[in-house]
């Protein structure tokens, strides 16, 4: 089975299942791992300049080390070569014709000139042909001030046109093509780079996009009308070179010079990608990822990209207080407050808090701090996990094996999990591991589609059991891989029996543990739930319900499992967050606060990552930052918190947890610690391994920001159209 | 040998800016008083403030009155220059201190109103201290919005 253009590239010949032939595949995309027989470095010159780099090297990538950068369109670093653009042609000593630098690999002692005669004569032909069939509309042309055409257009470009259309027939003109409501398309202006088509085949895995016709006919599109549909879709927009595929609700908004750029974090799912906020006029007008090869690489899920403009709608921008007839009122900050503190007062410590989806650390550090400093132990999270002490030890609930790591596995078994739609950038490296690595992946659940070909064992739970005890065929395959891994849903371990189940995984990963890699792995579907285990909530609702509270707070917690029957008669609820949903309109009080993009938060992802939002905009309305809320809050109730800055309060995280407030870095669980905890004499009772995304239309909506989002409920209406008329294709098929 | 230097200082004769003894320095400030006095009506006209003639005189005096503790000359002179008057009010006997604890603004401020250099705005400054002061503790920050 032929897994990656790579393979091709190597002229793997024969069946390539074949195990030489496989194992050739395994040592050449892990060459850079094994130092042990590195090849002879050769020799050559870049602009006279030597240069030593490995066999196999582009003529590109070897200029790129020496800092000389040749211009380029189809060549992207993380896709496949083309080498169709023809733009980085540069002159070879010796050599007859020019040759593409980013296929042609380098020989020993070749001098390439980047900026010879030949070189820029060459640059400025084939920039007058792709200029010869592209539109003159960069004024009304999304992509204008940053696209790559138009710079590179100016720097190699000829300075006057030999362009006359002596026989007024016009440009060339493609149709447009509608394929989805989060990308525009004007093929006009395509230039044919096929970035887009090697993204969705290699990195998205959906094999939509393609090319069809030759020469000057031809096109990119999807072959039959269909929407191109994945979770991953937006990232074409920022691969396309011009402006052919552009982001559709941000069309005509706003011009790259006019916008204020913010570096922050999404937390939309458990990965925590580096992302920029593009702003304007206190607006977020778009969010672009940001290079981080650690995390997100330089993709960005659809969610995270489109569900934007969920942060205009249904915010809280004044504090309620829901009054006798039942109605919130909008009220000033020191009528809810005082409202607040007085039922604090008579709660007698019987308060509680709840940390939603997207809370930040500071705000759980303060609401923990405010609870307990009024008697109150109470603190769980929203998310449920395993009951029991299965949090005592940090490596228990982390994705120990990195984001990153992820992508150097050989073996992945998955339990209750579907990466795909939970957090999509971790599917991209466990595809990446498949295609480059020869990895293994077998799934327990339901059989869903992880766009890459995998093994379904069944859903039956007691198959856990059957794998980690070793008699089950796969537990071979785990067992003889050098970096297995096994990733355990987050919601799999909310069922009753997920202690044992926990328990169970963890015993067989110390028997696959090697000397640096853990191969016990939890993927969170919350962007707050490690913060929150590391400053020490409880897992679930259940417990919290229990102790009867009389005053709780919903910090963010807007899934909805928490309903006004569940809750005593006389509980007050206090609602902090960004948006009017499901916590919002079960509470008494309603304090409003910020949203991602509005405060300095601390996010922890999955593998433990502690990284930072920072504000784009200024909070709507009268809302506030969710920690000054509760240190307000604490104030008027009479025990003060000892923090009135945010640098103050991140003191007070340091105290906490140190790597709490060590940005950007991966702290591990350290492997010592990860014990075997003691076996539970719960057994797994069985039942159905269920995950709650399975299609992509359950990707969509999954909190608070993005159920507000208009774009959101386009991409989910577009995607029941699709299925729609692709089971009407069907029937009338079959008549 | 240190303290005698001490004693000299505070001896010596501090060299005046404009008024030599209190009685010069009360005329200067009568004087700029009855010349903002008599411009407040044309300031009122020119920069169509908001206000009336007699809310300007009343804000003229009490920008006189509230320099009235004011008695070392130089600087009562340089209130006179600049910025606002004074009253150098030991000086001045029972029956007098009505008329006089005046002044407003220095001479170069009446200059500027004269000349029409001042906008609207710099005139209505004038009444601004009526504006809450910024809050400096936690709660009222967040009250207001303040960060």
């Amino acid at each position: 089975m032929i897994r990656a253009p790579l393979v091709k590239a190597l002229g793997a010949l024969g069946s390539p299942t074949h195990q030489i032939a496989s194992r050739a595949v395994r040592t050449s995309a892990v060459v850079a791992q094994t130092p042990a027989k590195a090849p002879e470095k050769i020799e050559v010159f870049v602009d006279d300049i030597p240069v030593k780099v490995l066999p196999g090297t582009t003529v590109l990538q070897a200029a790129a080390e020496i800092g000389v950068e040749i211009p380029r369109f189809c060549y992207h670093e993380r896709l496949a070569i083309a080498g169709n653009c023809r733009m980085c042609l540069v002159e070879v000593e010796k050599s007859p014709k020019p040759v593409a630098a980013c296929a042609m690999p380098v020989m020993k002692g070749w001098r390439i000139k980047t900026n010879s005669d030949l070189t820029r004569k060459a640059r400025e032909g084939v920039m007058e042909f792709l200029l010869m069939n592209h539109p003159l509309d960069c004024p009304i042309c999304d992509q204008g001030g940053e696209c790559d055409l138009q710079d590179q257009a100016m720097a190699f470009g000829s300075d006057r046109s030999r362009f006359t259309d002596i026989n007024y027939t016009g440009k060339r003109a493609v149709e447009d093509k509608d394929i989805g409501p989060l990308v525009k398309t004007v093929m006009t202006r395509c230039i044919h780079c096929t970035r887009c088509v090697r993204f969705a085949s290699e990195v998205a895995g959906v094999d939509d996009l393609g090319t069809t016709g030759r020469g000057n006919d031809m096109q990119i599109g999807t072959y039959v009308e269909k929407l191109f549909l994945t979770e991953l879709s937006g990232n074409v927009i920022d691969l396309c070179p011009v402006g052919a595929l552009t982001n559709k609700p941000y069309s005509f908004v706003a011009r790259p010079w006019e916008i204020r750029k913010v570096s922050s974090i999404d937390v939309l799912d458990a990965v925590g990608s580096n992302i920029v906020v593009s702003t304007r006029t206190n607006e977020v007008l778009r969010i672009l990822p940001r290079e981080n090869d650690d995390v997100n690489e330089e993709w960005l899920a659809d969610k995270s990209r489109f569900a934007c403009d969920g942060l205009k709608r249904q915010r809280l921008v004044a504090p309620m207080v829901r009054m006798p007839n039942g109605e919130l009122q909008a009220v000033e900050w020191e009528g809810a407050l005082i409202a607040v503190a007085k039922a604090l007062k008579n709660a007698g410590g019987q308060i509680a808090g709840v940390a939603g989806q997207l809370a930040d650390v500071e705000a759980m550090v303060a609401l923990k701090d405010l609870v307990n400093r009024l008697g109150g132990e109470n603190l769980v999270t929203e998310q449920d996990f395993i009951k029991g002490s299965g949090i005592d030890v940090r490596s228990s609930y982390l994705l120990n094996s990195s984001i990153a790591g992820l992508a150097t596995t050989d073996a992945v078994l998955l339990v209750g999990t579907n990466p795909r739609y939970e957090a999509p950038l971790v599917n991209t490296r466990l595809r990446k591991a498949f295609m480059h690595n020869e990895m293994q992946l077998a799934s327990i659940g339901p059989n869903i589609d992880l766009s890459y070909e995998h093994k379904n064992l069944g859903a039956d739970a007691s198959l856990i059991k059957d794998v980690c005890s070793g008699s089950h065929e796969f537990s071979k395959v785990l067992e003889g891989a050098k970096k297995p891994a096994i990733i355990i849903g987050a919601d799999l371990l909310a069922r009753p029996d997920g202690a044992a189940i926990h328990a169970t995984i963890s015993e067989y990963c110390q028997k696959l543990k090697k000397a640096d890699w853990n191969p016990f792995n939890v993927l969170h579907n919350s962007a707050s739930q490690v913060g929150a285990f590391d400053v020490g909530y409880q897992p679930g609702l259940q417990r919290m319900l229990q102790n009867q509270p009389k005053v709780l707070f919903l910090l963010n917690a807007d899934s909805g499992k928490l309903t006004r029957d569940q809750l005593p008669k006389d509980c007050f609820v206090v609602y902090i967050g960004s948006h009017g949903d499901n916590g919002a309109s079960i509470a008494d009080a309603v304090l409003p606060g910020a949203a991602y993009t509005e405060k300095q938060g601390i996010y922890v992802n999955t593998e433990g990552r502690a990284q930072q939002t920072l504000p784009g905009v200024s909070p709507p309305g009268m809302a506030r930052e969710d920690w000054k809320i509760l240190r307000a809050l604490s104030e008027i109730v009479g025990k003060p918190l000892a923090y009135d800055t945010l640098d103050e309060l991140r003191s007070r995280l340091d105290d906490i947890a140190p790597h709490l407030t060590r940005l950007g870095e991966l702290v591990p669980a350290s492997n010592s610690e990860a014990s075997p905890q003691t076996t539970p004499n719960k057994s797994i009772s069985g039942g159905a391994i269920d995950v709650k995304l399975k299609e992509l239309r359950d990707y969509f909506m999954t909190d608070a920001i993005s159920r507000a989002s208009p774009t959101m409920a386009k991409c989910i209406s577009a995607v029941n159209k699709q299925q729609r008329q692709n089971e009407e294709a069907k029937q009338s098929a079959a008549i | 040998m240190a303290g005698r230097e001490v004693v000299k200082r505070a001896v010596q004769q501090v060299r005046p800016i404009l008024s030599v003894n209190r009685e010069e320095a009360r005329k200067r400030a009568l004087n700029l008083y009855k010349a903002w006095y008599r411009q407040i009506p044309y300031i009122v006209m020119d920069y169509d403030i908001p206000m009336s003639v007699e809310q300007c005189r009343a804000k003229l005096r009490e920008q006189f009155i509230k320099n009235r503790s004011v008695t070392d000359i130089r600087v009562i002179d340089m209130l006179v220059i600049k910025v606002c008057p004074i009253l150098p009010l030991l000086f001045i006997k029972e029956t007098q201190l009505m008329n006089i604890q005046l002044l407003l603004q220095g001479q170069m401020e009446l200059k500027e109103s004269v000349e029409i250099w001042k906008q609207k705005g710099h005139i209505m400054r004038y009444w601004k201290e009526s504006q809450d002061p910024k809050p400096t503790d936690f709660l009222s920050k967040f009250i207001q919005g303040i960060n």
